[in-house]
């Protein structure tokens, strides 16, 4: 499958954050691991965009902190949700799903209307 | 709060207040990235160092770019906006460490003499005494043409006392120094208070040992009684706690001690330089008496009386006296004035608010100094500011950088000026601490600091406005054309620039003539010898205790025996007993009829001061006699009453009669007592700067009417006074052990001693001119010097065309007189008003002298010169050859 264009649409990496840590704590290198995975290496996050992202979150309080024990055996920054975390991730999943399916209506169905 | 809000705030407190922790914490976990990325390369099966650059290359340069996106995230956005702009200030001072030092320093002066002024006026006037509701209390004068702040007879205020129910409650006192003395030891003087029974309880104030005066000690022959300050009790008595119930012999008469004031009754303003206090115990000749105004009234209003109402029944009360007793009271006025912001009954307020005003002055002259190098630095950065502008940055972005950088300036130079007022503060206290030991208290409190904050931010928005005015009004075209080269602002920056440096030089010159007039004024103070001589005089006082010396005839026989004694000393011209010194002004105020002529409306008639002197008193303090002749010993108790006049009274009374031989009486009396005037001597002035103009002068002799308040004066025929000093003390001793003599030294060191406070104020002035002054020039040095650095390629091209040095030097000379002429010209006219304040505070001083005037600018203008002049130096030496090649 083709690699989605780089650049992330806009608002779509705190959502992507956000769901990754959904069931686990995971640290940020992971994070990027799992998020590659699951979309088939089509969705990459830059450590220069997940960072501050991280932090920004974090700064939001909607997720927290920790440090902790990599599988490897070294230390590492393990972050997860918090409850607000959780009710935000609620929110821009609804938010993501009703944008994504007025696109879809929109390209399938304009030409039909016409 | 949840766990996780809580957690959430300390990780937020960490990331604000733990920089470095939270830096490491970064580092580790962008570490732990790039590890695993090279861990992910070498299972790729590139080499270690493959897998490393590979690594660095997809993660950036140690991710130094996104690293200050994560910290910006650590940080709200205001205050990140805000830490920003306080590190660039900090950097951008710290670069030019010269002018930040600079800058401060002014502040601190600046700020500094402000902060202090404010300090003393704070511990003088705005503090109230420390009385319980001390707002009630007033202090009630009984104003007359003479003195504005007269006090009350005895009978006016029994009068006033039985009368005031509707006011509230009123107590008096009248200072009687007394001598002091315990048994086997010689006599000390006191400062005593004589005290009307409810006086403490009424101020609110209770013994902290012992008890009140009890009503009815104020009844003559229960009076031996004796109330101490905390200072005498300390010093004298140290502190003894078994103190109340000893006896102490005061004036020769044993006393019990039935209790010791507490400190605050101390409070320097009020009645601080009291040692004992004694019942006030009128005889009954005292207390029918309306004509010796002796008494200081302070009354404390009922709670629903305002300061108006009590003010209005006070006057109401002394007009009905004045109708009632018109021969003493007619022309009198009654009010009463809150007692708080009184010094020892003096107005302090009016020449300490001077005082705050001149020191504002100094703080102007040090925020345009301040407002000039920011300006010059402002545009000096020109092309930065259009740069940014070009590209850009709001209005608010480029202001925000010169804002904060005033701040910070005005902040450090706020908090080197209190230090600089504690110093000034200490300074003033050692300084002004007088013979008593009553010294001012100045306390730093809230007030003072919210006072010195205050300044500093007006400071930093008064100095930071220039720089950020031109700022906005920055031409982004025209300034990037000139390529920011040989910038000097344009006209207009430049005519701002010179209207800072010519209000300066206005407000320099106010400030160094106020200073140079009032210390001319206080020069001739002290050096006023008006109508006698000081050299080799020597004075001093004794009070005779009225127990001991209870009759005429007493008091006579001791003051026949005392000058006898005293000119039989060696080296002694002669000796004098008077009841007031030549040089202070004379208390005693009377009204006197002219023989032969039709009485005058009850309150017109002429008032005299008098003074009563035994014979050889002008011979003594050298008043030349103008006609007559003087008092000899067959002026006595029983022989005709013989009055001598000055010449003001002279000429006042019968022009160009003359005098000698017509008859005067004095009013208030049932029985008038006419006596002939027999001389007319000099005018006398005070050289107090209280004292109003010459008033009529009368004197007549000790003899016929012996005062116990006694002024001795011995004139010493060669020699130094020095040893002559302790002749006298042991002489006076010999005669009355229980009778100590008080200020006995020369005329001189009294009268320097008595303008003690006004040398202050001088030190003051002077201290506020001098910075002045200083700042001032510091600020035209500096513009010229730089403008004239600007000027380099012109004065260079000048040069070529054959200009000599002297043309170049006149230019720049030129360029800075003719600011500091205007300046000047403009501050003579503040230098007017200045004279007139502060002779309007001290209505006995020479304060109006047009050559002070002038010398002051010719002084000022002489300093610009030499400020002006090395620059011009620098200007001339120019080499024009190296300046247009620099080009």
């Amino acid at each position: 499958m083709d690699k989605v264009r780089s650049e992330l649409l806009q608002g779509t990496l705190d959502l992507l954050i956000l769901k990754a840590l959904s069931a686990v704590s995971l640290h940020g290198w992971d994070i990027a691991k799992r998020i590659a995975v699951v979309s088939n290496d089509r969705l990459s996050l830059k450590q220069g965009s997940l960072y501050p992202a991280l932090h920004r979150l974090e700064d939001r309080g909607w997720i927290e902190a920790e440090w902790g024990v990599s599988e490897a055996g070294r230390s590492a920054k393990f972050y997860r949700l918090t409850r607000k975390g959780r009710k935000e991730l609620e929110v821009e999943k609804e938010h993501w799903l009703s944008f994504a399916d007025a696109m879809n209506s929109v390209l399938n169905n304009l030409e039909e209307l016409s | 709060m949840s766990a996780e809000r809580w957690r959430w705030l300390r990780t937020k407190c960490r990331r604000l207040f733990r920089r470095g922790k939270e830096e490491a914490a970064l580092d580790r976990e962008l570490q732990f990235h790039l590890d695993q990325l090279v861990a992910q390369f070498r299972e790729e099966g590139m080499s270690e160092k493959e897998a490393r650059l590979a690594a660095r290359r997809e993660f950036g340069a140690a991710g130094e770019a996104y690293r200050e996106e994560i910290r910006d995230t650590w940080r709200p956005p205001q205050l990140a906006d805000l830490w920003r702009s306080v590190r660039f200030a900090v950097r951008s001072l710290a670069r030019s460490p010269g002018f930040a030092l600079l800058a401060i320093m002014t502040l601190a002066l600046g700020i500094g003499g402000n902060t202090m002024m404010f300090s003393v006026f704070d511990s003088v006037v705005r503090k109230p005494l420390p009385y319980p509701e001390s707002e009630q209390l007033d202090r009630i004068y009984r104003g007359t043409p003479q003195n504005s702040g007269g006090n009350l007879a005895p009978a006016d205020f029994l009068d006033l006392q039985r009368n005031a129910q509707s006011y509230g409650a009123v107590a008096a006192f009248a200072p009687s120094d007394t001598s002091l003395s315990e048994p086997g030891q010689p006599a000390e003087m006191a400062s005593g208070v004589r005290t009307t029974a409810n006086l403490f309880s009424l101020l609110g104030i209770e013994p902290q040992l012992g008890r009140d005066f009890r009503k009815g000690e104020d009844i003559p022959g229960n009076d031996r009684v004796v109330i101490l300050s905390q200072r005498c009790w300390q010093k004298r008595f140290g502190g003894d706690p078994e103190i109340v119930g000893r006896m102490i012999r005061i004036d020769g008469r044993p006393h019990q001690i039935v209790g010791v004031m507490p400190a605050a009754f101390n409070d320097w303003r009020h009645l601080g330089w009291v040692d004992l206090f004694r019942p006030l115990a009128l005889e009954k000749d005292q207390a029918t008496n309306r004509r010796d105004t002796i008494l200081h009234v302070i009354g404390r209003r009922s709670a629903q009386v305002s300061p108006a109402e009590g003010n209005g029944f006070i006057a109401n009360f002394g007009a009905r006296l004045a109708k009632d007793f018109p021969e003493v009271n007619a022309g009198s006025s009654w009010r009463a004035e809150r007692l708080n912001g009184t010094i020892q009954g003096k107005t302090a307020g009016t020449i300490l608010g001077l005082l705050i005003g001149l020191s504002g002055f100094v703080l102007l002259i040090a925020c345009s100094n301040l407002a000039n190098l920011l300006l010059a630095r402002t545009i000096a950065r020109a092309r930065e500011f259009a740069v940014r502008s070009a590209l850009g940055a709001s209005r608010m972005q480029l202001l925000r950088p010169l804002i904060v950088e005033s701040l910070l300036l005005a902040t450090a130079g706020g908090l080197c000026a209190i230090l600089v007022a504690m110093w000034g503060a200490d300074w003033l206290a050692a300084r002004s601490t007088g013979d008593n030991g009553e010294q001012v208290i100045l306390a730093f409190n809230w007030a003072v600091f919210g006072w010195a904050f205050g300044a500093s931010v007006f400071t930093a928005v008064a100095f930071g406005l220039a720089p950020a005015l031109f700022a906005l009004r920055l031409n982004v075209n025209g300034t990037l054309k000139s390529g920011g080269r040989g910038l000097t602002g344009t006209r207009g920056h430049q005519r701002f620039g010179r209207i800072l440096i010519a209000g300066q030089f206005a407000l320099a010159m106010v400030l160094l003539a106020g200073a140079a007039l009032f210390i001319r004024g206080l020069n001739e103070l002290n050096h006023r010898r008006a109508g006698w001589q000081s050299e080799r005089l020597v004075t001093g006082t004794v009070v005779l205790p009225a127990a001991r010396y209870s009759s005429a005839r007493t008091i006579n026989n001791f003051h026949r025996l005392v000058v006898e004694r005293l000119e039989s000393l060696p080296g002694v011209a002669s000796a004098s007993i008077s009841s007031f010194a030549p040089f202070f002004d004379w208390a005693d105020v009377r009204k006197y009829l002219v023989a032969g002529r039709a009485l005058p409306k009850p309150g017109h008639e002429p008032a005299a001061v008098v003074n009563a002197i035994t014979p050889h008193y002008f011979e003594t303090v050298r008043t030349p006699l103008l006609a007559g002749r003087v008092f000899n010993a067959r002026d006595t108790a029983t022989s005709a009453k013989v009055f001598i006049i000055n010449h003001a009274m002279a000429v006042g009374l019968f022009g160009n009669q003359d005098p000698i031989g017509h008859r005067l009486a004095q009013t208030g009396r049932a029985d008038l007592q006419w006596g002939e005037i027999v001389g007319v001597v000099a005018d006398v002035r005070s050289v107090l700067p209280e004292a109003g103009p010459v008033s009529f002068q009368l004197y007549e002799p000790m003899a016929q009417e012996p005062r116990a308040y006694d002024e001795i004066a011995v004139r010493a025929a060669s020699g130094a006074p020095s040893v002559l000093i302790e002749n006298i003390r042991t002489a006076m001793t010999s005669l009355d052990p229980d009778l100590p003599v008080r200020s006995l030294q020369t005329a001189d060191a009294t009268i320097e001693r008595a303008n003690y406070q006004t040398a202050v104020l001088r030190d003051m002035l002077t201290g506020f001119a001098i910075l002045g002054l200083g700042l001032a020039s510091l600020g035209i040095y500096g513009v010229i010097a730089r403008t004239t650095a600007q000027r380099t390629s012109e004065f260079a091209i000048r040069f070529a065309l054959g200009a000599c040095v002297r043309d170049i030097t006149r230019i720049v000379l030129a360029s800075g007189i003719k600011l500091v002429l205007i300046g000047s010209a403009l501050g003579l006219l503040g230098a007017v008003g200045i004279a007139h304040l502060l002779a309007a505070g001290n209505p006995g001083m020479q304060l109006n002298s047009p050559p002070v005037l002038l010398g002051t600018m010719l002084l000022l203008t002489a300093v610009a010169l030499v400020a002006c002049w090395l620059p011009a130096r620098r200007a001339a030496r120019i080499n024009p050859i190296d300046a247009l090649r620099a080009e």
